[in-house]
């Protein structure tokens, strides 16, 4: 059980570091659009469209990053209470 | 006698053909026209964009001074990025859209007009209206009249003018009553202002 817990927290940050490089590293807010841009050829203003795309950002990180660390200091903590249980 | 009559009906003719009214609808079936705006904010700067441009504005092509009109901006067609700010920025602490639903500006005054072939730039003065409040300011703007080519833009193949106008310039958010004096480690009081938008006088 406290095994399986510490491999989650591990699956779970390296999964978030990795989604977070695979989707851009965007260094700033998380972002779940988009603007593409379109230049109108006629009277050549740029313009733009706004795309539905899910950008993770620091704040992704932080979230993914900080539920891990809490799913591995749960395993501490468990393993404590488990110890003091099993030897009083 | 009658060539000389002739020869002025045809320049009379010339003149009031050259000196046209048109009144251009910036409401644009192709989606191009927008209006972005930049804040400064820490981790990264806030770049929304705004896609409902809408309003007319008449112009007399030889006397672009005393053009008038209103350009208008649907306030929920405001866009940034992040889902949170977004509903941040359209609620009633922000910009409040369902009290205020459009971003207006009424032109008064046209000035330092300066021209060259179809293009040209001038200070535009006029109300603008945000979050309820109206100020007046001026503008720099840059104007690109395309005689004719309507008929490239329309599906329906329409002929008619078109009118691009281009500017840039700043607003403080305090002068609009946004959250004044607040949040500014937040999102600056200054926020830029960027329009690229096109104009269509259709004609039959």
């Amino acid at each position: 059980m406290i095994q399986a817990l510490r491999w989650l927290a591990a699956i779970c940050a390296v999964g978030v570091v990795l989604a977070w490089f695979a989707l851009g590293a965007h260094r700033g807010w998380t972002k779940t659009s988009v603007a593409i841009e379109k230049i109108d050829p006629v009277t050549e203003i740029v313009g733009y469209e706004m795309q539905s795309r899910f950008v993770p950002g620091v704040d992704f990180l932080v979230v993914g990053l900080g539920g891990s660390a809490g799913i591995f200091v749960l395993s501490l903590v468990l393993s404590k209470f488990l110890t003091k249980k099993n030897h009083p | 006698m009658k060539k000389t009559l002739l020869t002025l009906t045809a320049a009379a003719v010339a003149v009031s053909a050259h000196a046209e009214t048109l009144t251009f609808d910036f409401k644009d079936p192709k989606g191009v026209n927008n209006v972005s705006f930049l804040a400064d904010a820490p981790l990264e700067s806030i770049h929304g964009l705004a896609s409902g441009v809408s309003g007319t504005v008449t112009i007399d092509t030889d006397k672009p001074a005393e053009a008038k009109g209103k350009i208008v901006v649907a306030t929920e067609s405001l866009k940034v990025p992040n889902p949170t700010m977004q509903e941040h920025l359209l609620g009633k602490d922000w910009l409040n859209a369902k009290a205020h639903p459009e971003i207006t500006f009424e032109i008064k005054k046209i000035s330092d007009i300066e021209r060259e072939g179809n293009k040209g730039s001038a200070d535009v003065t006029g109300t603008f209206t945000l979050n309820g409040v109206s100020k007046e300011i001026t503008v720099e703007a840059k104007v690109t009249y395309l005689p004719g080519r309507l008929a490239e833009r329309s599906p329906t193949k329409t002929p008619g003018d078109l009118l691009v106008i281009r500017s840039e310039f700043s607003i403080k958010r305090s002068d609009f009553n946004i959250q004044p004096g607040k949040n500014l480690d937040k999102v600056s009081d200054e926020i830029e202002i960027e329009l690229a938008i096109a104009g269509a006088a259709p004609k039959s």
